[in-house]
């Protein structure tokens, strides 16, 4: 086990100097570069800027050097823990990450906290109680919950609750609390808030983990282990949750390694779409303006978290399921 | 929940999300009947000299201390002994802003942005500049200067300040504000690399700027440089250029020149930045940089930048305007400026009522919802603003493109434009796509403004009138076509173009496609391609562009700023007519293809213009439009809309907004209309 870590950490900065790379690649692909997004930012405006200006600020920031260079000195940057400087912004990232991390983290911890609470149970009594009418409606649920983006559910929400409420339900806090420093009022306001966006960030994992369960459960009821402890008159419910939920439960383990970049990403679109002030918002700026130091960071952020959540889950699952333990990974 | 690679899966995501939001049709809407008569604005002369006098000037200068009036909460500072009495802080003869009602002081104008990117939107509100557009457009009035005055021959103008004036600290605002962005800023290479066009003179130099004394500045230029008042007033930190006056003491600091070399790099360290120019440059920012002293009627409050959730602007104490009953302004407290992250959650806190006054990145295909819900709840009014001119959706040919000589020639044929003009259903566009709203026309200013060329230009060429194009694109050796009825060139290779869109501009996509539609009935295949806009920019820049959709915003400033009507504009702020005709003219004729006669003719006019004054610019401009029109340089199509922050939400609780303004961005609008005056009422 304590081998397998160690190999695992090991390979995580060949794998991160790897990400590193193509990130920084795959942020700059695309034609132009932050100051052409500028200045057609300008233009559309009906403004516009002198070339001159335009060729010393490519070269203030740099990007008239080639492309290795700018890797490299992005590279020494974040060596030293610097994760670099906003473009448009004006801002180092850090701060600007920063900022938003609490707001993100707490919002996902919310909407996988909604996943958990309902998804679970509702897949076990789904599995316990198959093709009864609740299961037939948790399946009608599901599949709603599945087969809509999360950006749409949330939009057919603003509109209701726009069309018949008359509100507004965007962003996390009311306006007196927006920029408040942290205090039991704005923590009040935020849990308030927090439902509507966090209901739509959990909808679809929820409906879809309550499938996971149903599913994996299903397997687990017909097999004879099930069928001898029934025989022994173990109680139902003892006998349900004591050994079928506990092995159906494992693939739902390993996926929650995937909830640490899933905490750190602030669910770009939803966010976008409701201004929700969390770093999903930022990426997307930073992508479409071409911020390529900041949208470098958080991708490369998303890596490193993607790496060390699989590793996370790999040592929960052995921790959880001891068959795998025994094999001795 | 279970993602396999987070971050390729969200770039994927957020390309389609971009696509899905690039092919959101915006149709847009703005019933006629709401449509604003025509701003008496343009009847008046738009020039220069005519307007150097002050509306304040003619006030009687300030006398007993208990003329002026405040706002309470600086009565309270000024008791608590943290602010000098209100008749300390204003000018001698404060700048008397002219509006409808004399207001009541308090209250917090929300208002949206699009965060650090939209900075722009911050300068139309805040108008820092010492001279200011009239709400017509038509003139230039004076804000922090006290007067204006041109010697006769128009090389020399005379900039005088309001004696007594102060910067938001409390600093004296001085020639000397002037004299360091003269001496320290604009001839410093690592700040400024080369001179805006408005500080140098016809050879190439750079004007003269000449401290008098305390008060009064002057500009001396080599030849006659009768567009002074309307660079003067642009003259600010719009697009980020550097204002023609600056805080110097405390932008001493930050100044290579006079900081210690530690005491800078330790600085520059601490910001995290490289040089000191970069931390000059940030210092400068009123956006960025808080403690920056202003001049503007609303500056940073303490701590807030304009990439926070909430910028946050709160009243200038020395602000030098006051009402006609001598309250000094601003009326409103504070202004919050919003950050959302896109741009239809902007719209939405629009249409709950949740902005007091916004046009800018409101969308004009909202006008209908917009104005139902104001007429069921009543909480905001909607005016529609109106431009100096031009087109909306113009289509531009390349006439120097290069990677297929049969095409570039065939769009630098006059003829082709113009039957591409008479090919165009523009009565179809204004319906569908404008709701009726605006008038078909070609890119010129509007009627009765004094460069108008007249009704023969303005709606030259616009009839919809297929078979005459049909003929004439016969006539001009295009005549045989494929078997799926596209014209071919003589080589044998079909007429197919690249029209190249931005989805910035509303509907412009769903309008390309109409003008497609349009084309292949006289067999020329438009092929549309809707590209994000850096992508188009990186392409009009390496003369990429075969044809673009564009606008025309430039139409009442054909010779100053980036207009679009001259060649020399460059690329970034032009239309993609003749990239290499730019490229001519910068290089002195070493590279690149040297321009028509006409557009020649139009550099010619428009450096005239510069040296005469106002009526003689009218004949120029109107010069100008007619060469633009009968060269269809320019293919207009629907004009004088509320595409482009034209559609006005304004709370109604609010007064003072004007109900009808010109919009522009030379104007600042809305900071023409005077936000300073807005009030609420209880």
């Amino acid at each position: 086990m304590l081998r397998f870590i160690v190999q695992r950490l090991l390979i995580l900065p060949i794998l991160l100097v790897l990400f590193s790379i193509i990130v920084f690649w795959l942020v700059q692909a695309p034609p132009g570069d932050f100051l052409t997004s500028y200045v057609a930012n300008l233009a559309s405006g009906g403004s516009s800027i002198q070339e001159e200006q335009v060729e010393a600020l490519r070269h203030q920031f740099g990007l008239d050097q080639p492309m290795y260079i700018r890797y490299l000195y992005w590279m020494r940057g974040l060596l030293k823990g610097d994760l670099g400087y906003s473009l448009e912004y004006q801002r180092p990232n850090s701060e600007l990450i920063g900022e938003r991390l609490v707001l993100t983290v707490l919002l996902a911890l919310f909407a996988f906290a909604i996943t958990w609470i309902v998804a679970v149970p509702a897949g076990i009594y789904s599995a316990t109680h198959q093709n009864s009418l609740l299961d037939y409606a948790f399946a009608l649920l599901n599949y709603i919950g599945v087969a809509t983006p999360n950006f749409m559910l949330a939009l057919i929400l603003m509109w209701i609750a726009f069309a018949y409420l008359g509100i507004n339900i965007t962003g996390l806090f009311s306006p007196a609390y927006e920029q408040a420093p942290w205090s039991l009022g704005r923590l009040i306001d935020l849990l308030k808030h927090i439902w509507v966006p966090g209901i739509v960030l959990g909808i679809a994992g929820t409906a879809r983990l309550m499938r996971v369960m149903r599913a994996n459960l299903l397997d687990e009821l017909n097999k004879p282990y099930v069928v001898t402890a029934r025989a022994k008159g173990m109680s139902e419910w003892a006998l349900v949750l004591k050994y079928p939920v506990r092995l159906a439960i494992n693939p739902l383990v390993s996926t929650i390694g995937w909830m640490l970049p899933q905490l750190f990403s602030g669910s770009l679109i939803v966010a976008t779409v409701m201004n929700l002030p969390n770093i999903g918002p930022l990426l997307l700026r930073a992508l479409t303006q071409r911020d390529m130091y900041l949208s470098g960071s958080i991708l490369l952020i998303y890596c490193f978290l993607t790496i060390i959540g699989t590793l996370v889950s790999d040592i929960l699952l052995a921790l959880v399921d001891p068959r795998i333990r025994m094999e001795g990974v | 929940m279970i993602r396999k690679w987070p971050a390729l899966l969200s770039i994927v995501v957020i390309v389609s999300f971009v696509l899905s939001a690039c092919a959101q049709a915006t149709p847009t809407a703005a019933p006629a009947a709401t449509q604003p008569p025509a701003a008496p604005a343009a009847t008046q002369p738009p020039a220069a000299p005519a307007a150097t006098q002050p509306p304040a000037a003619t006030q009687p200068p300030a006398a007993p201390a208990s003329k002026y009036k405040e706002a309470p909460m600086l009565t309270e500072l000024v008791k608590a002994g943290k602010l000098p009495p209100v008749d300390q802080r204003l000018p001698d003869n404060p700048a008397v802003v002219q509006a409808d009602e004399v207001g009541q002081y308090g209250g917090i104008w929300r208002r949206g942005t699009l965060g650090p990117s939209d900075f722009n939107g911050v300068a139309r509100i805040i108008d820092d500049a010492l001279a200011i557009f009239s709400p017509d457009g038509g003139s230039v009035v004076m804000k922090y200067a006290e007067s204006v005055t041109p010697s006769t021959d128009f090389k020399s103008w005379t900039v005088k300040l309001r004696k007594g004036s102060k910067w938001s600290n409390g600093d004296p605002f001085t020639t000397d504000d002037i004299m360091f962005w003269y001496k320290d800023a604009l001839q410093n290479k690592d700040l400024v690399p080369s001179p805006p066009g408005w500080m140098k003179n016809n050879d190439g130099s750079l004007a003269e700027v000449k401290q008098v004394d305390d008060v009064t500045v002057q500009w001396n230029y080599k030849d006659p440089h009768t567009t002074f008042l309307f660079e003067l007033a642009n003259a600010e930190y719009g697009d980020k250029n550097i204002p023609c006056f600056l805080p110097s003491k405390f932008l001493k600091q930050f100044h290579a020149s006079y900081a210690k070399q530690e005491d800078l790099d330790k600085l520059v360290a601490d910001a995290k930045l490289k040089t000191w120019a970069e931390l000059f440059r940030l210092k400068i920012s009123p956006y960025d940089t808080p403690e920056r002293p202003g001049m503007a009627a609303w500056v940073a409050a303490p701590g807030s930048r304009i990439s926070d959730q909430i910028f946050k602007l709160v009243r200038n104490p020395y602000f030098v305007g006051v009402d006609k009953a001598g309250n000094q302004l601003p009326y409103m407290d504070g202004v919050d400026l919003k950050f959302f992250a896109d741009v239809n959650s902007l719209n939405l806190a629009a249409i709950a009522g949740e902005l007091d006054e916004q046009e800018r990145q409101v969308q004009l295909v909202n006008y209908p919802v917009l104005k139902e819900t104001s007429q069921k709840n009543g909480k905001y009014n909607i005016y529609l603003w109106q431009s100096l001119g031009g087109a909306d959706a113009d289509v531009i040919f390349n006439q120097t493109y290069a990677k297929d000589p049969d095409l570039g020639k065939l769009m630098a044929n006059k003829d082709f434009r113009i039957a591409m003009s008479y090919a165009i259903n523009r009565k179809q566009i204004q319906d569908s796509a404008f709701l009726g709203t605006g008038e078909p026309r070609q890119p010129v200013p509007k009627k009765g403004h004094p460069y108008y060329p007249g009704d023969d230009y303005a709606y030259k060429y616009i009839d919809y009138n297929p078979d005459l194009a049909n003929q004439m694109l016969d006539k001009i050796g295009i005549d045989k076509k494929d078997s799926e009825g596209f014209r071919l060139f003589p080589s044998g290779k079909r007429v197919a173009i690249e029209l190249s869109v931005v989805a910035v501009f509303g509907s412009y996509p769903d309008i390309a496609q109409l003008i497609a539609k349009d084309f292949q009935k006289v067999g020329i295949q438009l092929i549309v391609q809707i590209r994000e806009r850096a992508l188009h920019f990186s392409l009009r820049e390496s003369n990429d562009l075969q044809a673009e959709m564009w606008n025309q915003d430039t139409a009442g400033f054909p010779f100053t700023g980036s207009t679009k009507y001259d060649v020399r504009s460059g690329i970034y702020g032009n239309i993609t007519y003749g990239p290499l005709w730019y490229n001519w003219v910068k290089t002195g004729g070493k590279e690149g293809v040297e321009p028509p006669d006409y557009m020649k003719q139009i550099m010619q006019l428009v450096d005239h213009a510069k040296s005469v004054g106002p009526d003689d610019q009218a004949k120029d401009a109107q010069q100008i439009m007619k060469i633009w029109v009968d060269n269809m340089v320019e293919i207009g199509t629907v004009g004088l809309t509320a595409t482009d922050q034209g559609v006005v939400v304004v709370n109604a609780k609010m007064h003072n907004v004007p109900q009808h303004l010109t919009k522009d961005w030379p104007l600042r609008t809305p900071g023409n209309g005077r936000p300073e005056s807005w009030f609420f009422v209880p």
